[in-house]
């Protein structure tokens, strides 16, 4: 415990020396007073602590201002600010904290003291979280207290962001200790942590796209299968009709049926193509770590009682924005599946891959001459 | 100082490393530290000395290595709470104080808070560093760090202290201080074992020295001890030797200047008395009389010598060896 609390306080203490991480400090206190700026009022928003007043529907009464102030920080702060631009931040703040904790002459000192190298390596992990843990508990609290004065909601869910970004982070900094250990320069490590990031990113959009295109071929075929029927069954009525169908109807009735059999048969081989390129990129994502899906934890957490989901009406769900049915019904379809993901298979095959990589890299710790 | 199930501070046997590409850094090394005394090790660059080192102090996996450190196996973790180590070109993280450092490795040492405080502030006056203690690292000088990295080496009260090059980038006045400062470890009972190219300086300080070439032990032993067969008096008189001098084998005659030395071999002071009285008798004009032996530089160079064809040996590590191949030179445990 005491070699631990004294890893901590110097990590603290790096921390506080290095110019990024107050930056970072900085920038979130600019989101935290802008998302503050936004009030509410009898006739709308208002912006900017009241210079602006916008009329609408999210007035101080509404049903509807609750779930789009928990957005804001949900679908814009924390998937653009703390996802992306602040995580970047983070990686560049401690991507040298390897290569120079190994760096010669200052790992022989520390390896020279009565503490194993796998508990080292550990405690040094841990330790190098700690940027992002301050970062985001500050930024949270900061939240935590706008939401409460403006919603006069005290929710403390909010912290939960401090475990769910600091989880998100650790899958990449777990990547970037193994290439620092491996390359020893803190450059190298960061650009290929990135470049795993934005693959593993790459790769869950195209799985995603590629499920999204396949559920929608499986709509629109067994849609097609129901029109048929439903023609079969309306022309078969016809037909036992006395008088029957007229020409012309019936000719229509069979066009109907041919071009949604048509339709139906394109769809059915399409999905079956997309199939074969969708299943192994699922496959492969099964082993990787699910970045999005992580931080997504957090508006699942946040999300409004009533399950109404005002940011994802504010993108267009439910409305028409020239997509067809199918296209949307596949859309819902497939973010209620990533949603119906069990933590398990979100943070569980995450860690575990974290815990494949961690190993790897206090294994090559372990054994190195320094 | 406690030893247990040994009477060697250190007792390393059969010591070797070999890097990858059979580059052979050390040769089954074996080297023994008496508790309480100053051992030096030295040679050449690339001789293994730091890789030694390195390996006593778990920093180093070697490929074989039996013995013990202060009683228990080499590479025993718990046992490095009693050592102290400062290696060769140490670097010290400059967001720190020179007190904050301090404390800092002493808590990876599992030194009490308590003694920490208290140590810190002791051992910041001990190295000369009491007026920067509260100064960030990154803002001293190379001997001010070496200042602070032996007063990290001290922290935790080791009966063992490990030093690579301590005097690296000190000024003299400042080499002067650190030896002091081990010389008072050393009457506090601690075992001190140093690694230095600066062979006058452990001339001054070791008890003991091992002298490695090209991984493996060229010579170890006191001073007294290697230097046995080169220890003589040498007798220094005015004009030309007289005629009887140079007829019995034990004497050597050497003209210096206008001057004649008379050598003899041994080191006991009582068979050049009537060599003295003799020369007296006659009226020659005695100059100065000395015991003389080689000193540690003599003694260095000596070993990295072939002696069977009196050329340098090659320095550096060692290549793949034949099997069954000797260590090179004479070991005086």
């Amino acid at each position: 415990m005491r070699q631990f609390s004294a890893m901590m306080l110097d990590a603290y203490r790096e921390l506080n020396a290095r110019k990024l991480f107050w930056l970072s400090l900085a920038i979130s206190g600019m989101v935290v007073i802008g998302f503050g700026s936004i009030g509410f009022t009898d006739k709308g928003m208002t912006i900017a602590y009241g210079i602006w007043e916008i009329e609408g529907p999210f007035t101080t009464d509404s049903p509807l201002t609750r779930p789009f102030y928990m957005g804001v920080f949900s679908y814009f702060i924390v998937n653009i600010w703390m996802t992306w631009a602040a995580t970047i931040l983070a990686l560049v703040s401690t991507t040298s904290i390897y290569p120079d904790f190994l760096a010669g002459g200052a790992i022989d000192i520390v390896l020279s003291k009565p503490i194993g190298r796998l508990k080292l390596f550990v405690f040094k992990y841990l330790a190098s979280l700690l940027f992002v843990i301050l970062q985001v508990a500050v930024f949270c609290v900061g939240i935590f207290l706008c939401v409460g004065l403006r919603l006069g909601e005290w929710n403390p869910k909010i912290f939960l962001a401090i475990p769910i970004i600091t989880l998100f982070f650790s899958y990449l900094f777990s990547f970037n200790v193994l290439t620092g250990i491996v390359t020893r320069s803190g450059l190298t490590a960061l650009l290929l942590t990135i470049l795993f990031w934005f693959s593993i990113s790459g790769l869950a959009t195209a799985e995603s796209i590629l499920h999204s295109f396949k559920v929608e071929q499986g709509i629109s075929a067994r849609e097609s299968e129901k029109k048929i029927e439903e023609t079969t069954a309306r022309l078969e009525a016809l037909e036992e009709e006395e008088s029957g169908p007229t020409n012309s109807r019936r000719t229509r009735y069979e066009s109907v049926i041919s071009r949604a059999e048509t339709r139906r048969d394109e769809s059915l081989k399409l999905e079956t193509t997309l199939n074969k390129w969708h299943r192994p990129l699922q496959y492969g994502m099964w082993f990787l770590p699910k970045t999005s899906e992580t931080v997504g934890l957090l508006s699942r957490a946040l999300k409004d009682p009533s399950g109404l989901d005002i940011m994802a009406i504010l993108e267009g769900e439910g409305r028409n924005n020239g997509r067809s049915r199918d296209r949307q019904n596949a859309d819902r379809v497939v973010r209620e599946e990533v949603e119906g993901h069990s933590l398990w298979y979100v943070m569980g095959t995450s860690l575990a891959f974290e815990f494949i990589i961690l190993s790897l890299a206090a294994w090559i710790f372990c054994r190195r001459d320094f | 100082m406690d030893t247990p199930n040994g009477e060697y501070a250190i007792d390393l046997h059969d010591v070797s490393k070999t890097y990858k590409g059979k580059v052979h850094a050390l040769r089954g090394i074996e080297i023994q530290v008496r508790p309480g005394e100053v051992f030096g090790l030295l040679g050449p660059n690339g001789a293994g000395k730091s890789t030694l080192v390195k390996i006593m102090m778990t920093v180093v996996i070697p490929t074989k290595a039996e013995g013990t450190m202060l009683g228990k196996p080499i590479g025993h973790k718990p046992t490095l709470g009693r050592v102290g180590y400062l290696p060769e070109h140490h670097r010290l993280a400059p967001y720190l104080t020179g007190k904050q450092t301090l404390e800092f490795y002493a808590a990876l040492a599992n030194v009490p808070r308590a003694t920490r405080k208290k140590r810190s502030a002791e051992l910041l006056e001990t190295v000369g560093m009491k007026e920067w203690g509260n100064k960030k690292v990154g803002t001293y000088s190379k001997g001010m760090m070496q200042r602070i990295g032996l007063g990290q080496a001290l922290m935790n009260d080791p009966d063992l202290i490990v030093l690579d090059e301590p005097t690296d980038g000190v000024d003299p006045v400042g080499r002067r201080e650190i030896r002091d400062v081990l010389l008072r470890m050393k009457d506090e009972g601690k075992t001190i074992f140093l690694n230095s190219h600066l062979l006058s300086e452990l001339e001054m300080v070791c008890d003991r020295v091992a002298i490695l070439v090209q991984g493996a032990v060229s010579m170890q032993g006191t001073l007294d001890e290697l230097t046995v067969d080169s220890q003589r008096y040498e007798i220094t008189i005015k004009g030309d030797a007289p005629g009887w001098a140079g007829s019995g084998e034990a004497i050597r005659i050497e003209a210096v200047n206008g001057m004649t030395r008379l050598i003899l071999k041994g080191a006991e002071a009582d068979p050049v008395q009537p060599l003295i009285d003799k020369l007296r008798a006659e009226g020659v004009t005695i100059i100065a009389i000395k015991p003389v032996r080689e000193t540690l530089e003599d003694l260095f160079m000596r070993a990295i010598v072939d002696p069977a064809t009196g050329k340098q040996l090659k320095l550096g590590a060692a290549p793949t060896p034949a099997p069954g191949t000797p260590p090179i030179g004479e070991v005086r445990p």
